[in-house]
This record gives C-alpha cells, structure tokens and sequence, in this order.
C-alpha cells in the first residue's frame, strides 16, 4: 500500500491505528468542530485535536430523533454516530456556533447527556474586523481557561509555541502538495488530496508531519492526469465522501483547486511567529480562506477563486451544497451571478452525504463536462440554476 | 402554477400607505361607525379571501375583523399613523435622491434618528404585502426563488429580496444587517448587499449574554455608528439619540405593563395589539406616535384590568404562541378568541423583556442600546443556546398560567428544528399539552390559514376544550 493509499485508508474511517495507539499509550483525544478553532490550543494542552467525522455512519436513524429531516444530513449523521457511541474514544468535545445546525449540536449533545463530560461551546465571530479579532483572541483564552479548570494543568505559553510550529510546519507541507496542483500534468488527485487532509484531521501532528514528508517524495514525478480532463475548482463547504470526489474525477474532472473545509481553508496562512501566540492565532484562524458564516468577506471569497482560476488554469467550477443549508445557499447565489458574468461555467449541485444518489450526479457531471469541453463561448444554458422549483409565467 | 404579476415601482408599499394606513388614520378618529361596520360586514370577509374582498380582508382582519373594541382600535390608529409616515419617508427620501438605510428586521432604527436619514425595515411587506392579496407575499417569494435564493432559506428574508428584485421596497443607500437570528439572515444580506452594492454593516451578534457579549455587541454598537458617520457624511445627533431612545423607554414601559397586565386571570389584553406593537417597534419605533400608541394600549388594558375583566368574556383556554408570529394569518388571535375562548396570553416576539436605556450620557446610551438589540423578541431567544428558548417559554407558562401552548415550527428555522427534541421534552415534563404546527410564517402555500384552523381545532377538541 503506497502512502497515498494509507491515507485515503485512514480518511474512509472514524478511528485509526495511529489513534489507537496514541490512546493506548495514554494521549488524550480532543473532538472539535470547525475550521475556525485553533488545532494549536488544543495540541498545546495535551490532547491529539480530532476533527468531527460522519465517516463510518450506520444512519440516520437515531440522529433523526434528535435533528429534523430539514436539519443537513452531516449532523443527523454525526450525532447518529455519537448516540451510537462511536465517538467513545474522545476525552473532550468543543463545539462551535459554525451554522444553525451545527451550533444544536451542542445543546443535543448536552441533552442526550452523551460522553465526554468536557463539552465547550467555542464562540468564533462572524465578522473579520479588529472588534472581532479581539473577540476570537479572548474566546481563545477563553478555552484555554475552561480546559485548564477542567483537566487541571497550567496551560504553556512555550508549548504552545511549539504546537504553533509543528502546525505551520504541517500546513507548509500542505502547501508544497498544494502547489503540485497548478502542475500539467497533475502528480496527485484532487480527491488523493482531500483524502490526506481529512486523515490528518484524525492523526497526532507528529506522526502526519512525517507521513506528509513521505507523500511529497512519493509524489514526485508522478503523473495521474487523464486526457481531456477538465480542470475545475470545487466550492464548498463540508465534502467528507471521497468516493464522491472520485466521482467527479472519473467523471471527466480533475480538481485542482478549492475553497473547502479541509481543503484550502485547512492550511492557508500560517500563524505568525512574531506575534503573541493566542493573538497571532485568532489572526491566522480569522483570516484564512473563509466560510459564507463570515458576513463581510464574500468579496475576498470571489477573488480568491477567481485568483485560483487564473493561476490554475482552472476552466470550470462546481459549487456544492449540502442540502438544507443556508449558508452555502446564499453562497451559491452570488457565485451563479458572479462568474455567469465572468464566463466561467459553474455547476451547481446539491447533494446530502451518503444518499447513494450516484448515478443521478454521474449524470449530470458528465453533461456539465462535455458541455464546458465542447464550448466556445458561455451560454446562459450552461450556468445552471439551483432551487429554480417556481417556474413563473408572464401575465 | 404561480402568476408574476407586473407592478409599478413600490406599488404594494404605496398602496398601504395612501390607501389603507391613511385611510384606517382617518376613519379611525371615530372608531364606533367603523367598529360597528367591520363586525356588520365580518361575514363578508371572514372566512375566505374572494374578488370582492380582496384588497381589505387582510387588514380588516389584522385589526379584529369587528372584534377589537373600539378604544383598543383608537390606539391602533396611532400605530398606523408612524407606519404610514415612516413608509412614506422612505420612499420619498428615495425619490428625492436622499439616503436610504434598510435595517434588518431583528433589530431597530433608533440609531438612525440621530443621524435624521429615513430607515426602511426590508422585511415590512411580509405583513404589509399581504394587503394587496394574499398571493402578493408568495409572490414576491417564489420571485426569489426563480432567480436562485435557496428554497430552504427563511422565507421572512426571501420576501425581501423578491421585493428588492420586483421593484416593491425604496433601494438602498446603505444597509444594516445582523448575524441573528439564524443563518438565513447571515446569507440573504450578503446577498442584498452583492445586488445592491449599497455599503452594509452587520452586527456580530454574541452567543451568550454574559457581560463579554454584551461589551464586545456595544463595541459593534460604536462601529455602526462610525459607519453611518462616515458614509452618511454627519456626526452622530446625541440629542436625538436621547430623544428618541426616552420614548424607547416609554414605549418599554407601557407595553412591559401590559405584558405585566395578560398574567392576570382572565387576561385584559389581547395578542394581537402585543404584535401589532411589535410591527411597530420593528417599522416605525422612530415616530412619536409609537409612544401614543402604546400609551393608548396600556390604558385600555389597565382599565379592563382593574375592573376585573378580561379580553374575551368567558375565558376558557390560556395559550403561549412560541416560534414566529404567523404573518399571513394575524387574525388567529382574534379567532381563537372569538371561536374558542382562547386567549394568547403571550408570545415569541409580543412579549417585552428589555432593558431601560439609560440616556443620561452618550456612551450609556450606546451600551443600553446595544442591550435592548439583543432583547428585541426573535433575537433574544434564537441567538445562543437552547436555553434562551426554553427557560423563557418555561417562565412564561408558569407566570402566564399557560393551559397549552402553539408551536410554530417555521420552515426557515433550522435551529428551531434542531432543538425540537428538546424543547419537545422540555414541554412533556411539564405535562404542558402542545400544538407543534409544520407551517411557514411568511407563505402560505405551505400550511393555508383553512389548514391551520382546522389542526387547531382539532388540537382543543382532543383536549376537551371544545
């Protein structure tokens, strides 16, 4: 099994040998949420940071008792996974108010008086602006407190300066693979991408630090391009199925940029070494690529997929939703009018995780890439509009 | 299949104003003849919406339909009196080339006193568009969807941008938005703002109400205020600010003695003057004429009060209404009274519980002021942890001695729907008998008001209410 393989291994799984071990040897395991709190904080105080997972869901069945089938179907299947005790393993969970779906977490957990007993609610702004800075630096020191009086051990400033290390470190390895991605021909997937940053969401830092060393070597050279692929860059918020960007790959896509939760938004900027370390991480975490909860930063969402676009030579873009969300609802609204504008063909798809609907997607992959193979110039056909169920017709 | 009807610039806010709030103003000086014509004429336009009736059921329904007392209707006329003028300055500061400033509609406008520009409340034709007819609101929804808002977003803000696109609400020239109190605000406003490209300033909106929220909310407070300076191009008015926010005071005062007041037993006032005042508060808490409007509320309230009597004559079923008000259905109150003698004794968004502003000093003013924003109902109760739903639906059953309670579950609210479970339990330990209704507030193409009616119905039959 080459690298690449271990990874996608680990990333189709809720727990991992690595983690396993790491239990075993007495290393405590912190579950959190979102991609606004800070891995540091919670490598700094002892624990392996595990980012929540759907991976390894049996159902919905018991999360649907406590979410409602207009609730999306990652926290119906997260929650599922937690009533099933499939998330056992962890010694403490922070959740964070990322959506309003995601934020009832919190309160259902604490209802369904699940494990474990250290349950904080991490409290990200939804603004980028100095107020909020200040805000995030205090939430940050906030949860520094609350796991101290908890776990009873006095937080380290000079640990803390380490962790800040090992995660640059991690996500400047992330960027040197990242990177790979402007290449012609491609040396990695973008799914064989995304598969490494959501195992290493689930792994000790060290131990990814140096699996990343070896996926950089193995890399080189490599050439996984397929002809007459389309490159594309795929918006999002939560994608966790790899088998779904495998899906767009085999479809005729190659993705070769992002915007996604464990994607780009995972390792863009690193935290400044200079400044004071709580501050300089409420900085990094508030100002890396951001999700459609930051209320005034959808300009700076536009160029950087637009800048992506450009460096990448990126011809088409898929924007993904998961069904019943807000956010990226709103989201997608303004990139159909934004890049209709700019020419650049846009599929718009909504899906739900683990609905089997496959071939239905296969479809219209399929379509959307023969059409943007096919173009020579952009038609109104071709920026397809979601949520479109009210057709009107004139007086 | 829906009709696109075409309409003139504003159409549906013109015609409140100059053709139902001005003419309700003046009719209303002599509340008696009118009073008696709606309860003469009430089987005309009771039931059903038709031709004939169209373009008044609505909003005769919305003032009792002949079931509101004359002197609670004299009080009313003021309330109609700072909607209209409030609408109109809008407009007319639009067509004079004047600023505009769209404010959302979880919080208020007081702070635009003080700079002396019209405000507009983006939401206010989900009430107001419903007295053109009833297919109006739906309309300018499904307008919304057509061009790609999501379906599933609250339907509340998907008016707003059907309305911005068909040409229904002055443009802006600025505006402000929040983070509360669902995502759905969150998305729509960066939506509002990328098809206007007016300049926008969102409140970030805290998750508890600890003291921390409550600075880091005032520091947003003071941003805002930056904000309308500079791109207004004036200082901020402390004067006016004081002002406005002592007949804020006022407005609290009355209307948090009437809240006071439906504690007791039978209960002397009725929900829908708490809602109406809540439209109010939310369109036109700027006008003097608010204050004379809650004044009148609370006298006619005190005076059935102290004399023992209640807002119907046989009480007989006590409700808490929780989750968002209806907007296409503002007669339930009315006919839950009429048909049942079931009295909403309070609500998710009628009920006050503020804060007084202290406007002794400029920077008292702006902490209260930010206070009382995150105390505004909706805001206050869906912005933070389960809690804020529940502890107060619990302190209004045992204060309000609740016999049941209406859940509205609006389609818009995920949150909602995520602590369902909770709130569902929270309720069942309590024995409290609970109507959850599946409806959207703002389309009734969902749930009909013919469909509400009868799930009700049959909720106090079951009971043995009825």
């Amino acid at each position: 099994m080459n690298i690449i393989e271990q990874f996608k291994e680990i990333a189709a799984a809720d727990f991992n040998p690595l983690l396993s071990r790491a239990k075993d040897e007495g290393r405590k395991i912190m579950g959190y949420f979102c991609a606004y709190i800070p891995e540091e904080v919670i490598h700094a105080a002892g624990f392996i940071p595990y980012r929540m997972r759907t991976a390894g869901t049996r159902g919905t069945l018991k999360g649907d008792v406590y979410f409602a089938s207009l609730n999306c179907t990652f926290v119906r299947h997260c929650f599922d996974k937690a009533l099933n005790n499939d998330f056992d393993f962890l010694d403490g969970i922070i959740f964070m108010n990322g959506c309003d779906h995601t934020r009832r977490m919190y309160d259902n957990w604490r209802h369904a008086d699940l494990d474990p007993s250290f349950r904080f609610m991490f409290v990200a702004p939804h603004m980028i602006n100095s107020s909020a800075e200040n805000r995030l630096e205090a939430e940050i020191k906030k949860l520094i407190t609350a796991m101290e009086e908890h776990y009873g051990f006095s937080f380290s400033r000079e640990r803390l300066r380490a962790s800040i290390e090992l995660y640059n470190r991690r996500r400047d390895l992330l960027g040197q693979i990242d990177q790979l991605r402007k290449a012609d021909p491609l040396p990695i997937r973008g799914s064989e991408f995304f598969a490494i940053i959501q195992a290493l969401t689930a792994l000790p830092v060290e131990e990814s630090i140096e699996l990343l060393e070896k996926a950089i070597d193995f890399l080189k050279n490599r050439n996984v391009s397929v002809p007459s692929e389309v490159r594309v860059f795929i918006a999002a918020g939560c994608v966790e199925e790899i088998s779904h960007l495998e899906l767009i790959e085999s479809s005729g896509g190659a993705i070769v940029g992002d915007n996604i939760c464990l994607g780009s938004r995972y390792f863009d900027l690193q935290v400044d070494r200079k400044e004071e370390p709580v501050r300089a991480l409420a900085l990094r975490y508030l100002n890396h690529v951001s999700c459609p909860r930051m209320m005034n930063d959808f300009r700076r969402r536009i160029d950087f997929i637009k800048k992506q676009i450009s460096e990448r030579k990126i011809e088409a873009i898929i924007a993904e939703k998961l069904k019943f969300c807000d956010l990226w609802g709103g989201e997608l609204f303004i990139y159909r009018r934004e890049f209709k504008e700019a020419g650049t063909p846009l599929l718009p798809l909504e899906l739900e995780l683990y609905s089997g609907s496959t071939g239905q997607i296969k479809t219209r992959l399929q379509a959307f890439f023969e059409q943007v193979r096919n173009r020579h110039e952009i038609s109104d056909e071709l920026i397809r509009t979601a949520g479109s169920n009210y057709r009107f017709s004139e007086d | 299949m829906l009709k696109r009807k075409k309409l003139k610039k504003n159409k549906l806010l013109r015609f409140n104003i100059y053709h139902r709030l001005n003419l309700l103003y003046w009719m209303l000086r002599i509340p008696w003849p009118v009073y008696l014509l709606m309860r003469l004429f009430r089987p005309l336009y009771e039931r059903k919406e038709n031709f004939l009736n169209k373009r008044w059921r609505y909003g005769l329904l919305t003032f009792g339909g002949g079931l509101t007392p004359p002197a609670e209707m004299k009080a009313m006329r003021m309330g109609a009196k700072a909607l209209r003028d409030s609408m109109k300055g809008a407009v007319k500061a639009e067509k004079k080339g004047e600023h505009v400033v769209w404010v959302e509609w979880i919080l208020n406008a007081e702070i635009l006193e003080a700079f002396d520009v019209a405000s507009f409340n983006t939401e206010t034709l989900n009430i107001f568009g419903n007295t053109y007819g009833e297919e109006y609101p739906p309309m300018l929804i499904a307008e919304a969807e057509a061009q790609g808002v999501p379906v599933e977003n609250c339907s509340a803000v998907k008016l707003s941008v059907g309305s911005y696109m068909m040409n229904q609400i002055p443009d802006p020239t600025l505006i402000i938005a929040s983070s509360h109190p669902c995502d759905s605000s969150i998305t729509i406003y960066q939506t509002l703002e990328y098809l206007t490209g007016a300049p926008t300033f969102s409140f970030d909106t805290p998750y508890w109400k600890d003291d921390d929220s409550y600075a880091y909310f005032e520091e947003n407070m003071w941003n805002c205020i930056s904000f309308l300076e500079e791109h207004i191009e004036k200082k901020i008015d402390w004067g006016k600010l004081k002002e406005v926010l002592d007949r804020v005071n006022e407005i609290n005062h009355y209307l948090g003695e009437v809240c006071e007041m439906n504690r007791a037993i039978p209960c002397p006032g009725t929900m829908i003057s708490l809602l109406f005042s809540w439209v109010i508060r939310e369109v036109a808490i700027r006008s003097p004429q608010a204050v004379d409007m809650a004044r009148g509320l609370y006298d006619v309230t005190r005076r059935r009060f102290e004399k023992g009597i209640g807002t119907v004559k046989d009480e007989r079923i006590r409700i808490i209404m929780w989750f968002p008000p209806i907007g296409f259905f503002t007669y339930i109150f009315k006919w839950l009274e009429h048909e049942f003698g079931a009295v909403v004794v309070a609500d998710f968004v009628g009920h006050i519980s503020t804060v007084h502003i202290d406007t002794s000093e400029p920077e008292t003013m702006v902490r209260d002021l930010a206070k009382s924003q995150m105390h505004l109902g909706m805001g206050r109760q869906c912005h933070g942890p389960v809690e804020f739903l529940t502890e107060e639906l619990g302190r209004l059953i045992e204060d309000y001695s609740a016999d049941c309670v209406l859940f509205m579950g609006h389609n818009g609210c995920k949150h909602g729907w995520a602590a369902l479970k909770i709130v569902k339990d929270y309720l069942k330990e309590r024995n409290m008998p609970t109507l959850y209704l599946n409806l959207d507030i703002m389309d009734n193409r969902h749930t009909s008001e013919e469909e509400l009616r009868e799930q009700i119905r049959t909720f106090f039959v079951s009971n043995g209410w009825a």
